[in-house]
């Protein structure tokens, strides 16, 4: 795999991360579930795994760059996990609705899992390195598409977040935009 | 305890927006940078899971 076709995939791997963003978004703003602090958390996670792909696109693909999301991802299916054996008992209902039989921090941690497994096999392919230089390298309009949906719908999420917890610390249970609730 | 509460108050949209400042800074910016920034806003992830996590679990049975 030569450098552009691993950036190319990295450009992917940006709209793949943005898709997840958005389905995130449509369920919170579509079927009204707002996400827990935990949620949250894995959202954030899946956030920050463009940091590599972002990198990558931008200065050429280095192994440190998927080094750093494979962190990440390691970090985000961590706090799945947590989150299933949270709701492991027998007769719980888990948090939230369930989507294709899983709930969504099962999906987490099913995203998280292919991640790693997928950053592993990026990783086999030595000739994207062959040039080491770390400079700023022109960006195609798919790559730079994808790094500005995921940068948006981030931004977009520290409003969201705003909106839901206000000022104070996010309830364990959120069932209302506390910051909307307060300005009534 | 309103020290702990004023620790813990907005992290999570004091997290998003560090995510958001990495992202541009990994656009704009130096590697060097993004990649501090990036350190630093994971380190700040692992902190808030570790914070909820050994919080106490209100369970009934």
């Amino acid at each position: 795999m030569n450098r552009s076709l691993a950036v190319a995939f990295n450009a992917l791997g940006l709209c793949a991360i943005a898709l997840v963003l958005a389905a995130a978004f449509a369920a919170q703003l579509l079927l009204g579930e707002l996400p827990c602090p935990l949620c949250l958390l894995q959202r954030i996670q899946f956030a920050l795994l463009a940091i590599g792909p972002v990198l990558n696109v931008r200065f050429g693909p280095r192994p440190s760059h998927y080094a750093a999301s494979l962190l990440v991802a390691a970090a985000g299916a961590a706090f799945a996990m947590r989150q299933i054996v949270l709701h492991i008992m027998p007769g719980d209902p888990g948090f939230g609705s369930a989507l294709f039989g899983y709930h969504y921090y099962t999906w987490a941690f099913i995203g998280f899992a292919a991640a790693i497994v997928l950053i592993a096999v990026m990783l086999l392919f030595d000739r994207q390195f062959e040039d080491d230089s770390v400079h700023p390298v022109a960006v195609g309009a798919f790559a730079r598409t994808g790094a500005w949906l995921v940068i948006g719908l981030t931004a977009l999420n520290v409003i969201s977040t705003l909106l839901e917890c206000g000022f104070a610390a996010c309830p364990d249970d959120p069932v209302a935009y506390e910051l909307l609730r307060r300005l009534r | 305890m309103a020290c702990l509460e004023s620790r813990t108050t907005m992290e999570f949209t004091a997290l998003f927006l560090a995510v958001t400042i990495v992202m541009l800074a990994a656009w704009w910016g130096s590697r060097t940078l993004a990649l501090a920034l990036f350190a630093v806003t994971l380190v700040a992830c692992v902190a808030t899971y570790l914070h909820h996590a050994s919080a106490v679990l209100k369970l009934s049975f």
